[in-house]
């Protein structure tokens, strides 16, 4: 009743192929703009926004890389948690040469070296597909893992083995480092996951989404359409590994606050991040959010909140019922509702603009 | 011919061999010319010095080689569970590796509890058929007809569903193969040959003669009975398959227990070299590369080319790992595997795919 | 009929335009099978070509060798005076050759707008930069393609469809957003293999309509496969006919229906 489309028209071409053509969503965008930039500050407590929120922002900004180079283009990584690790080592690396260098500067730019080396490890995808392409991203992820152990001067030599994030500022006011706080680590995250998102959303609404999504529908159709098969799917891995290269800097510059490859960077993350795309939508920007909310909340909330209900259930066994319900719900989505959460959304967003009638 | 440099020789490079066999000799020569150049730096320790390393010490090199037809033997019995569900429905399970675990656990699991170890190899064959029947029922009958990328990554929700499955039941610590109540053979033979002494692990060689025993009755099977021939046929197509009265179900029921006796036999002998744990997850991937050298349809394949990736590892290891820091077994496979589809990306066995428009 | 002679631009007045396109003693083989086997013909600017024969003839190679698919082992392809027999098809495309296929090879998670654009692509110059911002010139790019492909959509009579995901909607419109998408590239050269197939008789009018349409139009110069004999002559200007990859006539639909050869080839002879 509230929601419809009714009464707005559209003069022109611009509005008409605006991201969110219908006001009601446009409202419903600044209205969640606005929760996450002020009422989630005002209200959350520090363990519900850095242990909940901050893992929430990287997660989808890593989901909506994988989500480029899976949904939109279709082609199978299995190797995204390396491509993490390329971004969180080059920012590493970057801050140490350049300490006056603001930081989310070099967040930024480390995600260039990410989208470098996914390019490269991009190359065989022009002559194999699917399956095989994805045991060739594998390479990715064992390659990559095993250098950022093996090289020492990945870590600047230190004797943990791992990476330590310095103290750097903004404005005066500490972002990472131990003396940062939760909340202007999680402002820091919100920001670029919002312009980075907005990045995205236009790419693929834009000329090159359609080059990706022509790929990944018909490929012989769209080469002969003109689009460069090589160059379509490199630009895919360049811009998939940028966003995971910027997440993977952010996961170990603002929420683990340090770390080493062997822990964080495995080929679990990898499979996480892959089913954070299936369940949350392939092939759908908002579907990433989806699919990073519903599995970085999933084990906190088994882990806390059963206990919280007075189900008592130990840290162990929450993380095999983890394994067990996402098993389940990867299957269950793929025959139920292969498009994922986000379909559902818009399932239910056309249930609304037609209610109470049913059509 | 005067325009040959406008056109270089098309039909001969057209054909993979000789295109690979070409760029391995042009390899080869410029590693000599360049170990004659050099002969101390870098160009030396890669390309000559392995070599000489292995013909001074040839024990260590039968060693090194048998070592890794061992560990390619195991990749080669993963890879056959995968090839035989590929072939009969088309599905590529990534579950097969974590289904070797599972087996393995539930068997050492069950002893554990007190039932004797024959009797627990048939409970847990139980269990694996009964984990056949659940798959064909809750994953493969709704999904009928999906696409294939579809079913593979149902399998990888198997994948997780079995590991928190497993480690719920039996916990998530190693645990010790039950080898010797098997009757599987202990301790090693001493072979004194090429002025040295070769260890062969009794195990491994049972392993060997178990593992092909085991291709060789399934070859028959595939080739000479009734379900063999109705497998083959539901891998070319479903919906063929269903409309001459094939029955997709069974098919997949049987083909699925089938890759699950593949599994526990393999889990039995992985378990007997090292321990039962789900660090044995990250080996089973080594399966794929395998298949992509043996092809993904292959029996033949999938021996060979676990053999080679087995071999090749382990010799990549032990003479060329050092001068990069060592541990490079991790990705070496895989690597092997990408530089082998560049020349030939249907496998070592596959049939060339020709794209219809 | 010797091809080779016909080759020759303009030489005979009853065709239209100059030589757009000629394949000359082209053969293609898939290992031993022989798909193709010394044909030879060629296209004219403006005219409507129909390449037609039995199951199985190579009509469909024909196409793709045309537009880079498929690279035949012997023989030649000029096309616009230029040899290019080894050409990949994003380059065909570039050249001005468009093509729609036997079974619908649309994009299906698309929309029939993104359909259509995607036609655009090679139109479109404006670098990544531009479009991650979606504003300013990469905005006004859009705008203007998009008035191109409105248009395109008002001529197929395909508004009401803009929005929906082009797989589910029915053959017969699949077959029109594909002729869209063909048509977006605006092509010289217009490949059309069996744009009719699978069509009730209306569909078939109004494809006929649109072909003709586009030929008077927009000057387009179309190649056509059909098996519809009655389509054929309707359309086209010129007609060549395979059997078994070999080309067994070639002239107008008058002489090529009379022909003693194409009569056997369509009647079935024993060989």
């Amino acid at each position: 009743m509230f929601y419809r489309e009714a009464g707005q028209y559209k003069t022109n071409y611009a509005a008409d192929m605006a991201v969110f053509p219908l006001r009601q969503d446009r409202i419903g965008i600044a209205v969640i703009l606005a929760i996450a930039f002020i009422g989630i500050p005002l209200l959350g407590n520090d363990f519900f926004i850095a242990s909940v929120m901050i893992p929430f922002l990287v997660f989808s900004l890593a989901a909506i890389g994988l989500n480029i180079l899976t949904g939109y283009t279709g082609l199978i990584s299995l190797g995204t948690a390396a491509f993490m690790g390329v971004g969180a080592y080059s920012c590493y690396k970057l801050t140490t040469f350049f300490p006056g260098v603001n930081i989310i500067v070099l967040i930024l730019v480390s995600g260039l070296f990410s989208a470098a080396i996914g390019v490269l490890f991009g190359l065989p995808s022009l002559r194999i597909k699917g399956f095989y392409l994805a045991v060739a991203t594998l390479a990715a992820q064992f390659f990559l893992q095993w250098a950022f152990v093996r090289i020492p001067w990945l870590f600047n030599y230190n004797a943990s083995g791992a990476i330590e994030v310095p103290q750097r500022t903004l404005f005066g006011l500490p972002i990472t480092g131990a003396s940062a706080t939760p909340e202007t680590r999680y402002f820091v995250c919100l920001g670029l996951v919002v312009v980075l998102t907005w990045f995205a959303s236009n790419i693929v609404h834009g000329k090159l989404g359609r080059s990706w999504m022509a790929v990944r529908d018909m490929d012989i159709a769209a080469e002969l359409m003109g689009i460069k098969l090589l160059n379509a799917k490199l630009t895919a891995f360049a811009v998939s590994s940028y966003f995971a290269g910027v997440a993977g800097a952010m996961m170990i510059f603002l929420w683990y606050g340090g770390g080493e490859a062997n822990d964080v960077f495995t080929i679990r993350l990898s499979f996480t991040i892959l089913f954070m795309v299936i369940i949350g939508g392939l092939g759908s920007l908002i579907g990433s959010f989806f699919g990073a909310a519903f599995l970085s909340a999933l084990p906190t909330a088994l882990k806390f909140g059963l206990p919280a209900l007075g189900v008592p259930i130990g840290g162990a066994a929450a993380e095999h019922v983890t394994f067990m319900l996402v098993g389940a719900l990867i299957i269950i989505f793929l025959i139920v509702e292969p498009h994922g959460l986000a379909r559902l959304w818009q399932i239910g967003k056309q249930k609304l603009r037609t209610w109470p009638f049913p059509y | 011919m005067s325009d040959v440099a406008a056109q270089p020789t098309p039909n001969l490079l057209a054909n993979g061999w000789i295109k690979s066999g070409l760029i391995v000799l042009g390899l080869v020569a410029a590693a000599i010319v360049g170990a004659r150049i050099d002969p101390t730096g870098t160009i030396h320790a890669i390309f000559v010095d392995p070599f000489n390393q292995m013909a001074q010490a040839p024990d260590l090199l039968a060693q090194t080689i048998w070592e890794g037809l061992v560990s390619g033997v195991l990749y080669a019995l993963i890879a056959l569970g995968f090839v035989l569900i590929f072939k009969a429905s088309g599905v590529f399970n990534f579950a097969q590796g974590i289904m070797v675990v599972f087996a393995a656990l539930t068997l050492v699991g069950l002893y554990e509890k007190g039932v004797p170890a024959f009797l627990a190899v048939v409970l847990t064959l139980g269990v694996m058929f009964a984990l056949a029947v659940t798959i064909e029922r809750v994953v493969l009958r709704p999904l009928v007809n999906q696409p294939d990328i579809i079913l593979f990554m149902a399998t990888f929700g198997i994948t997780y569903f079995l590991i928190g499955f497993g480690e719920a039941i039996f916990g998530g610590n190693p645990k010790q193969m039950i080898a010797e109540q098997l009757y599987l053979p202990k301790g090693a033979i001493d072979l004194k040959i090429l002025g040295g002494i070769v260890s062969l692990q009794k195990i491994d060689i049972a392993a060997a003669i178990i593992a092909s025993l085991m291709i060789a009755v399934l070859a028959l099977f595939f080739q000479y009975t009734r379900i063999g021939r109705a497998l083959r046929a539901v891998a070319d197509s479903h919906k063929a398959a269903l409309s001459v009265g094939i029955s997709l179900n069974q098919i997949w029921v049987i083909v699925w227990f089938t890759a699950g006796i593949v599994a526990l036999i393999t889990g039995i002998m992985w378990g007997a070299r090292s321990d039962v744990s789900f660090a044995l997850e990250i080996v089973a991937l080594k399966a794929l590369p395998v298949l992509i050298l043996g092809g993904f349809t292959s029996i033949p394949g999938a021996i060979v080319g676990g053999l080679i990736i087995g071999i090749g590892e382990k010799l990549g290891e032990f003479y060329w790992g050092p001068l990069i820091g060592g541990g490079i077994e991790s990705w070496l496979a895989y690597f092997i595997a990408l530089g082998f589809l560049l020349f030939r990306p249907q496998g070592l066995f596959g049939d060339k795919i020709i794209e219809r428009i | 009929m010797n091809a080779h002679s016909m080759a020759v631009a303009g030489a005979p007045v009853t065709h239209k335009g100059e030589v757009l396109l000629s394949v000359e003693s082209i053969s293609l083989r898939f290992g031993g099978v022989k798909a193709i086997t010394d044909v030879s013909f060629d296209i004219r600017k403006g005219e409507v070509r129909a390449i037609i024969g039995p199951n199985g003839a190579g009509k469909t190679s024909m196409l793709n060798c045309i537009n880079g698919f498929y690279h035949p082992q012997e023989g030649r392809i000029t096309y616009k005076g230029v040899r290019r027999d080894k050409m990949r098809p994003h380059r065909a495309a570039a050249a001005g050759i468009a093509r729609t296929f036997q079974n619908v090879a649309l994009f299906k998670g698309m929309s029939t707008l993104d359909n259509i654009m995607t036609g655009r692509t090679l139109k479109m110059r404006k670098g990544f930069f531009w479009q991650a911002l979606r504003h300013g010139p990469a905005m006004n790019e859009e705008i203007e393609h998009r008035k191109v492909v409105e248009d395109i959509i008002d001529f197929l009579q395909i508004q009401h469809i803009r929005k929906l995901p082009v797989g589910k909607l029915p053959y017969g419109l699949q077959k029109r957003v594909e002729l869209g998408r063909a048509l977006a590239m605006e092509p010289e050269l217009l490949l059309l293999d069996e744009p009719m197939a699978g069509m009730n008789l209306e569909e078939k009018e109004d494809m006929c309509r649109f072909i003709l349409d586009v030929n008077n139009q927009f000057g387009t110069t179309i190649a056509l496969i059909e098996h519809d004999m009655g389509v054929v002559m309707d359309l086209s200007d010129r007609v060549v006919v395979l059997e078994y990859g070999r080309k067994i006539a070639d002239g107008t639909p008058a002489e090529v229906k009379a022909d003693q050869r194409v009569i056997d080839a369509y009647l079935g002879v024993a060989h």
